[in-house]
């Protein structure tokens, strides 16, 4: 399959805590996918409002991912669980207008386990076609 | 504050239907702190309208404003040049915005995104709790600033029921009992002598008595 042609969008929106060389990793990524993946570093997971979620949704992305750090290890204690409300909230906007909850998903990274976000980004796209084909 | 409470989306696309042209109306005055009707939530609510009408094949054109206040004249006139270009205004105001700016435009069609609820306050972050019923008899300097109208489930003026359990109230022991607050705080700022004085039933004349209220005052008049 041609590294840009699996015609679906993702938006990937993370805690920029995660990886020290999130710069680097995920321009590499992008240059190397395209439009597959859009990456949002935020300064932490509970940055995230509802409203990022919505418009990623409608400025074309199939699937929108918001990565926060482990549970309890958030570097500003609870952003992690806020993300987790917000995501919650959009999730039943946009149920209400007929979209899949599961076209938002928030994805908390295990404890202990040290991954760059291309990688990460990497296994939500290989499940993401593995899904497809399925 | 005034409150309010987004409407179901599909209550807010009825109304909309026959429509190609939305204009989406926020007020960043109570509603904004009330994370119903600030910018934000008009953001949220026309993407939501926009993805929809796409998913259905409709063909919708969404624009967003947010006004200041949307219950002042000098704020609404921001729209004077906006409205006509639009079959048809959502607005997220209170009642009262919406209700403002349908006279300052009385040709547009205008719909409300919220039902207003209540007079309150912002207890914590998320949490919004009703404690002013605007009666137009305010009392709350006999009762320690504790409006038994609003906060006694039983709207009693001359003491507790006495159905309190734990300084919580038997309707709902999620809320304080609102005479149990005022007495606490009656006798903290040592003005207990207050309770001896007994109020008659509240004039409910100065609330809804007579049709909608108003307020005149010749000095702001021009």
């Amino acid at each position: 399959m041609d590294k840009k042609g699996s015609g679906s969008t993702s938006a990937l929106f993370f805690c920029r805590q995660l990886d020290p060389n999130q710069d680097v990793n995920r321009r590499l990524l992008e240059k190397e996918l395209g439009k597959r993946i859009r990456f949002f570093p935020l300064p932490c997971s509970g940055r995230i409002d509802a409203l990022h979620l919505l418009r990623a949704l409608e400025a074309g992305a199939d699937k929108v991912y918001v990565v926060t750090c482990p549970e309890g290890a958030c570097h500003y204690r609870e952003g992690n669980i806020r993300a987790k409300k917000r995501i919650a909230y959009a999730q039943s906007l946009i149920e209400e207008i007929g979209l899949e909850r599961e076209r938002l998903e928030l994805i908390i990274t295990p404890p202990g386990k040290r991954l760059t976000i291309d990688e990460l980004a990497r296994e939500l796209l290989a499940r993401e076609d593995k899904g497809v084909k399925a | 504050m005034i409150t309010g409470e987004r409407k179901p989306i599909s209550e807010i696309k009825e109304m909309i239907a026959p429509y190609r042209k939305v204009l989406v109306v926020g007020c960043g005055s109570c509603v904004a702190e009330c994370a119903a009707g600030g910018e934000k939530e008009v953001g949220l609510l026309s993407s939501a309208l926009r993805m929809d009408a796409k998913a259905a094949g409709k063909e919708l054109e969404v624009r967003e404003m947010t006004l200041d206040r949307q219950c002042v004249y000098e704020f609404i006139d921001q729209l004077t040049d906006v409205v006509d270009q639009y079959d048809i205004v959502l607005s997220l105001a209170c009642g009262a915005g919406v209700q403002a700016v349908a006279e300052v435009f009385p040709k547009v069609h205008i719909v409300p995104a919220l039902n207003t609820t209540f007079l309150g306050e912002t207890k914590e972050a998320g949490l919004w709790i009703e404690n002013c019923r605007g009666c137009g008899d305010c009392k709350l300097g006999f009762f320690a600033a504790v409006c038994p109208v609003t906060r006694c489930a039983k709207g009693l003026f001359n003491g507790p029921c006495g159905g309190s359990r734990t300084d919580r109230c038997e309707v709902d022991p999620d809320v304080p009992c609102a005479w149990q607050l005022i007495v606490s705080r009656l006798e903290a700022t040592g003005r207990l002598d207050l309770l001896r004085k007994v109020h008659p039933p509240a004039d409910w004349s100065k609330q809804q008595g007579k049709g909608p209220r108003k307020i005149i005052r010749e000095d702001q008049r021009t």
